[in-house]
């Protein structure tokens, strides 16, 4: 019996040996912490008729699992994707593919490109690493149903109005609250304003910390938030939180802050949120089609942008031909972007396309307003230089922080203090304050 | 007398309600699994739902869960066989044959059975990534055939039951030494390699560290560091698709420990009297 | 009669070259990145070797205090619910005046949790434990054994707690089993005499079953401190990899997984490697003679 189980487990195993090697293998292998290049892929794969395999990495653990393979080289992509946040680091590195030199050119392209988002991929020597076809501008996304119902007018420039100062935000969630509203779904939408008063690089080019009370005043307005009940205490990205875009959620505030005779299983709804250009297709798109048309995007107390998706090939790919004629579709294919921009609504950093549309657009989603003419105006006003290879992971034990401050386990002195002495752990090159 | 009886029917019944409580959180697993998200995040139920087919579409248009069991599988099983068949070459070697260094060798083992697997962990890191194996499963599998424990149980079974003449009489025989290893040795050895197969098995499938290290491409997960991946994915925004993802990693095997619980537990006990 | 023969090191090369390459060498590989500030990244050539400056500055972090604080806390609730839950049961099954019936079922059901994917049970854990709308918090409430939910992964006690009691869930069945497979192994002659000299249960207790047992004790005992020591996958997937609630789940292994893969301090991770290394040998030999001084 024992016997048969083991020549049983070796014939298994020479089974799983000859499958796993007879898979077909793809002709180009994209990596990215997102399902977004989905589309453009399955576009590609048609029009070329070729098998592109999409490997995704959620963004947590993305740079962790990719750069280990881009150093070694085993397991590395052809074309690869890098976020804002780690973009300075990487174009420095060997990782991506010169696309300044022949054949590639993409130097002839730079014109057609906003500047800043041209720029940062860029390196020190003055080569082109990586392009992006994105600008990422963010606003306050709201729903004109209850914007009508709690403050008279659903318009963007009278909501935008309200929204332009801190005190003016707290004086809307005051009043959302009073119709049993919540303003956010949680404190984290608060965020893009308090750096936005004063925009810092996170660490300078002495390797010091830079701390200013604007940054600082995340502290204070996340509390205020929390403690006046204007979020529905839904984290960013959780399941609560995807829920909040479609109607009514739980809503517990559990602890002792609740009234006694309150109905600790009641429930809200959330009035508006935080997010950047792309937070429209990925996210509201995606998971609020129940809400669709009941939207529109305005203007926070100051301009800020979020995230944005660099793109380019691997240095040593065996298919550097056919990872450029990827990479130039999705970035430089005047019909290819076209499609794409009437599909998603996403804002683009390419002027052709975007001229061509933004004039006389109305998006359905967004109950016909033209996002375009805010987001391209906003997206003049970006400073990319305060970008820091160490972005990632400071501004996570930064929110981890204030989050300990606002759930009330620590106080503001004490997270601030464990905000930099968890800086100094993590990077002991880093100098931080007294 | 009546005493007994009560005391034994209370004793079931503490039994009965340990049993649930043991197994509620994956009764709430299966019944999630077949409910859509909207209606996880409003309550709790113990009736199940019927979005089982759409939690399955959404899990799968992400992950393939399926890909990860059969890596998992296949990791696991080389490793058990690889495992059992050195551990017993080696074994064998020790008892039955005098050489130089014997003794070092076997007091090397009785050391290294001491030493945590994470003390190798960056050095095994990076020496796969100068061999070019890392990303490959070859990192997960051949330190198996090195394995001290299996190899110091081993040499304790074969001790006390296999009689030395036997392998004289085959030399007289004829035989070869190796094919005196295949056709006496392993057959003898055979309820310790269970034995120690079942433990080897699970430690493999359950590894989570040394594969999240190891592995890169998607393709490549263990079934762990896929679980690992679902919570930052986008799976993770539907709780339905979370919990059928976590469900079918778990069902099957619990299905699979039910056929073998019998075996698998007096292998647990005689593992730990013995080692 | 024992054979010289050289076929013997034919038979055990595979394993000593493996386990030269894959276990000694790395580990002698750590030991030297944990003298350097190498980041993991471009070779360990671009790295400077800084002499003992990691173990200094391990003796003097914080952090690893936290993760090693954390550990033992975990580890030790753990293995007190863990091991009433599992000696009771051992004792309820051997008495041979109760004679229970359905032994090999209970053992099975008792054990399963314990061969299920850490990873899956973490993650499960991470989703029934949510404070919202975790399936934990709206079954008590619906009971109404809460009145308003529980932030269970937000508070360090509870976090801790969760982590233990998770592990001792998992791990119960497994005691359960050898304790009985050590109980069933002790003489009945020892408690029929006992009986007839007219000790308690207690008594029998005391005196024949714990020092019978010891052995036995002993082997769970060291097994669960060197496993527990290394606890990674609940505390990385529990909750954000990070060790939330503030630094709660910092344990040791995920610390050091943390500092090389994470913060690119490939050289200090390698200490912590080592000091990790030492406590276990600590704790196994501290056991060790604990439970043995009397014989000694």
């Amino acid at each position: 019996m024992l016997k048969r189980v083991f020549q049983f487990a070796v014939v298994v195993l020479g089974v799983f040996m000859l499958t796993a090697c007879s898979e077909d293998e793809p002709d180009l292998i994209v990596t990215s912490f997102t399902d977004e290049l989905q589309a453009p892929i399955d576009y590609f794969e048609e029009l070329h008729d070729v098998k592109v395999d999409l490997q995704i990495i959620p963004t947590e653990n993305y740079v962790n699992t990719l750069r280990p393979a881009l150093e070694s080289g085993s397991g590395a992509p052809d074309v690869f994707t890098g976020e804002i946040v780690y973009l300075k680091d990487w174009i420095e590195q060997d990782y991506w593919e010169n696309l300044s030199q022949a054949p590639y050119n993409v130097d002839e392209w730079r014109s057609d490109y906003m500047e800043y988002v041209w720029d940062l991929g860029i390196n020190s020597s003055g080569e082109v690493r990586a392009v992006s076809w994105q600008t990422t501008p963010g606003g306050i996304y709201y729903r004109r149903s209850i914007a009508n119902e709690v403050l008279g007018t659903d318009d963007p420039q009278a909501i935008g109005e309200l929204f332009s100062t801190m005190e003016g935000l707290m004086e809307v969630g005051e009043q959302m609250k009073a119709s049993n509203y919540r303003l956010f779904p949680d404190e984290g939408s608060i965020s893009p304003y308090t750096n936005g008063a004063n925009p810092q690089p996170w660490v300078n080019d002495n390797d010091e910390l830079v701390i200013t009370d604007e940054r600082l005043a995340y502290f204070d307005y996340a509390k205020e938030l929390r403690d006046m009940q204007y979020t529905a205490l839904a984290p960013a990205w959780s399941p609560a939180w995807y829920a909040s875009f479609t109607g009514p959620i739980s809503y517990n505030v559990g602890w002792d802050e609740l009234d006694e005779d309150e109905d600790p299983s009641d429930q809200t709804e959330v009035f508006a949120v935080s997010l950047p250009t792309w937070g429209l297709h990925s996210v509201l798109k995606e998971e609020a089609q129940e809400t669709a048309g009941d939207w529109a995007v305005t203007n926070g107390p100051t301009p800020y942008f979020q995230g944005g998706t660099w793109i380019g090939m691997y240095k040593d790919s065996e298919n550097k031909d056919l990872a450029f004629e990827f990479i130039k579709m999705l970035v430089n294919d005047q019909e290819f972007l076209t499609d794409w921009v009437m599909e998603t609504g996403d804002v683009l950093s390419y002027y052709p396309v975007m001229e061509g549309v933004a004039a006389g657009y109305s998006d359905e989603f967004l109950g016909g307003q033209n996002h375009y003419d805010f987001f391209i105006e906003r997206a003049e006003e970006i400073d990319a230089s305060t970008v820091t290879r160490y972005d990632q992971q400071i501004d996570e034990l930064f929110g981890n922080q204030v989050s300990a401050y606002v759930e009330g386990n620590l106080t503001r002195e004490e997270a601030i203090d464990e905000f930099y002495s968890q800086v100094v752990n993590a990077y002991p090159q880093i100098t931080v304050p007294d | 007398m009546n005493k007994m009886k009560i005391a034994r029917v209370i004793i079931y019944i503490f039994l009965i309600v340990l049993v649930i409580v043991c197994f509620i959180p994956f009764y709430m697993m299966i019944v999630n699994a077949t409910r859509p998200n909207s209606e996880i995040l409003r309550g709790f139920t113990l009736i199940p739902g019927d979005a089982l087919l759409d939690n399955y579409d959404t899990l799968t248009s992400y992950m393939d869960v399926w890909t990860g069991f059969r890596n998992s599988l296949l990791v696991a099983v080389s490793v058990t066989v690889l495992n059992a068949y050195f551990s017993a070459l080696t074994a064998f070697a020790l008892v039955v044959y005098e050489f130089k260094w014997k003794n070092a060798i076997f007091v090397t083992f009785i050391v290294m059975m001491m030493v945590p697997g994470q003390l190798g962990l960056l050095g095994l890191y990076d020496l796969s990534e100068t061999l070019g194996i890392l990303d490959t499963y070859w990192p997960l599998i051949i330190p198996a055939i090195a394995a001290p424990f299996t190899v110091f149980f081993f040499r304790q079974f074969l001790i006390t039951t296999m009689p030395i003449s036997i392998l004289e009489a085959g030399r007289i025989d004829g035989a070869s030494e190796i094919g005196m290893f295949h056709r006496i040795v392993l057959p003898i050895l055979m309820p310790a390699i269970a034995t120690m197969g079942i433990f080897t098995f699970i430690g493999s499938w359950n590894n989570y560290l040394v594969p999240l290290v190891i592995i890169r491409t998607p393709r490549l997960f263990t079934l762990p560091v896929m679980m690992g991946a679902l919570s930052g994915s986008p799976v993770a925004m539907n709780l339905g698709a979370m919990y059928l993802g976590i469900a079918i990693s778990v069902v099957p095997i619990m299905v699979a420990f039910l056929f073998l619980s019998k075996y698998i537990i007096s292998s647990i006990t005689a593992g730990s009297v013995k080692g | 009669m024992k054979k010289n023969n050289r076929q013997a090191y034919l038979f055990i090369a595979p394993f000593v070259i493996v386990f030269l390459t894959f276990n000694i060498y790395p580990i002698f590989l750590t030991l030297y990145y944990s003298l350097t500030n190498y980041s993991g990244m471009g070779g360990i050539d671009q790295a400077d070797f800084v002499g003992f400056n990691n173990y200094v500055r391990l003796f003097s972090d914080r952090y690893f205090y936290q993760a090693f604080f954390n550990t033992i806390r975990i580890w030790g609730l753990n293995f007190v619910v863990q091991m009433l839950i599992a000696l009771g049961l051992a004792l309820l099954f051997s008495d041979i005046r109760l004679k229970l019936k359905g032994i090999g079922l209970f053992r099975a059901l008792f054990y399963l949790p314990n061969i299920i994917t850490i990873a899956s049970v973490a993650l499960l854990f991470s989703i029934l434990l949510d404070w919202n709308h975790g399936g934990l918090n709206q079954m008590m409430l619906s009971l109404g054994l809460i009145d308003r939910p529980i932030n269970w992964l937000n508070s360090p006690v509870y976090a801790q707690s969760a982590v233990a009691l998770i592990g001792a869930w998992m791990w119960f069945g497994n005691s359960f089993i050898v304790l009985l497979a050590g109980i069933s192994g002790i003489s009945k002659d020892f408690y029929e005499a006992a009986l007839i000299d007219g000790a308690t249960w207690l008594q029998s207790f005391k005196y024949i079953t714990i020092p019978q047992l010891k052995p036995i004790l002993l082997y769970v005992l060291i097994t669960s401190i060197i496993g527990g020591l290394q606890i990674f996958d609940l505390p990385m997937l529990l909750t954000d990899g990070n060790g939330s609630p503030q630094g709660a789940l910092n344990t040791m292994v995920l610390y050091l997984y943390n500092q090389a893969f994470k913060y690119n301090n490939f050289g200090y991770a390698a200490t912590i490697a080592y000091g990790l290394f030492f406590i276990t040998v600590a704790f196994s030999a501290i056991t060790f003679r604990t439970m043995y001084r009397k014989q000694v």
